[in-house]
């Protein structure tokens, strides 16, 4: 995916692979790195999607899947854009640091609906569990997506769609 | 539908004629646990919230609250209460002194700042006066009211529609966009509270509102 060229407000469809990971998976690979000197997974040209999956229904290759709080994981955001991560995919504002960030990095954050959990399970094909299984619906999981609907919510020049007047 | 399928509240007016066989924690507890191992619904629970937050399964434990009540029913209201709305939540200690367009100011000012970050349109339940748990638990349990339910009281009843009015033209829109409304329910519930105090609590569910409702008479 081509992010420069993508401008605050635009709808994308994305097709290719997703990293699952939140609130607590990111915590604890921070304190990994820190201990290690080296991420246990490698986030180099990944996109992040901010989610935690319910139970895998019979006959499906992964659960009901939608954006959690992106705002939240504002202040681990750097770690990522430091270690290559292209694209957060979440719901909601998120904080002036993250708008500065997506400038600074020339990386861009997407939202994606929510409470639509079902219909964005739709567009997974493959999946699979990447690291911390111990973590459940945090656990980190690598997925494959297929017209995966995203609105280009913060672009790389800091154009934030929800600080628009 | 959404992933989060919560933290399970439950709200229960329990009838001082119902004879129960074993604790209503116990029952509810085990409803919660079967239904989330029965189905492909999110276990959203960790064992403790501070230190190490390990998974828990199925989805235990249900938040219960009983309140005693005259007769032989018992109704049980329960709400699948999201973390995202949940985070939202907010507690105010005004002065006694505060009028309503500091109460009106609080509510606006949190949905104005937050609001896009819980799923809106959103549903908002204030709860007023009583004690600052008082005031919380009642402010929740708003939320499980029907969508067009106002208040009894006239001031109240007027309040609830001047803070949707206001709250909508904030115009926040389906998850923060700037499209469709912003607020789909206000509720408020009031209590008698103390002389040096003005409790004022805020809960937020987000535009599903997934609720509902069991009654038994025995």
């Amino acid at each position: 995916m081509r992010i420069e060229a993508l401008t605050a407000g635009e709808p994308v469809q994305y097709t290719g692979q997703l990293l699952i990971m939140r609130d607590a998976a990111q915590k604890r690979l921070i304190q990994e790195t820190h201990i290690s000197g080296n991420p246990p997974i490698e986030l180099e040209g990944r996109i992040i999607f901010y989610a935690g999956p319910a139970k895998a229904p019979e006959g499906y290759p992964f659960g009901a899947v939608g954006p959690t709080t992106s705002s939240r994981m504002d202040k681990m955001l750097e770690y990522l854009f430091q270690r290559g991560v292209i694209a957060t995919i979440g719901k909601g504002k998120r904080t002036p640091l993250a708008v500065e960030l997506c400038r600074r990095y020339h990386r861009v954050y997407f939202v994606t609906p929510s409470g639509a959990a079902a219909a964005l399970m739709a567009k997974i094909v493959k999946a699979s569990c990447l690291a911390y299984p111990e973590l459940g619906t945090e656990a980190v999981y690598s997925v494959e997506a297929v017209d995966f609907p995203l609105i280009t919510a913060i672009d790389v020049n800091g154009v934030d769609i929800f600080s628009r007047s | 539908m959404c992933q989060d399928t919560g933290l399970v509240e439950c709200f229960c007016r329990l009838g001082h004629r119902v004879v129960l066989e074993e604790p209503l924690q116990q029952t509810l507890e085990t409803a919660v646990g079967q239904t989330y191992r029965a189905y492909p619904f999110r276990d959203s629970t960790v064992d403790e919230p501070l230190f190490r937050r390990t998974p828990l399964k199925d989805n235990v434990p249900p938040m219960v609250h009983l309140f005693q009540t005259e007769g032989n029913v018992l109704e049980i209201r329960f709400l699948i209460k999201g973390g995202g709305s949940e985070n939202l939540s907010r507690y105010f200690a005004l002065e006694p002194s505060a009028g309503v367009d500091e109460v009106e100011n609080k509510v606006i000012e949190l949905v104005k700042e937050k609001g896009a970050m819980s799923c809106p349109p959103l549903h908002i339940g204030i709860g007023i006066g009583g004690s600052a748990e008082k005031s919380f638990v009642n402010a929740k349990y708003a939320l499980t009211d029907r969508l067009e339910a106002r208040n009894p009281h006239p001031d109240y009843a007027q309040l609830e529609e001047r803070l949707f009015r206001k709250l909508n033209d904030l115009s926040i829109g389906f998850q923060g966009l700037g499209i469709g409304p912003t607020v789909l329910s206000v509720h408020t519930v009031y209590e008698p509270t103390h002389i040096a105090t003005l409790p004022l609590a805020i809960a937020v569910d987000c535009y599903l509102n997934r609720k509902g409702a069991v009654r038994y008479e025995d």
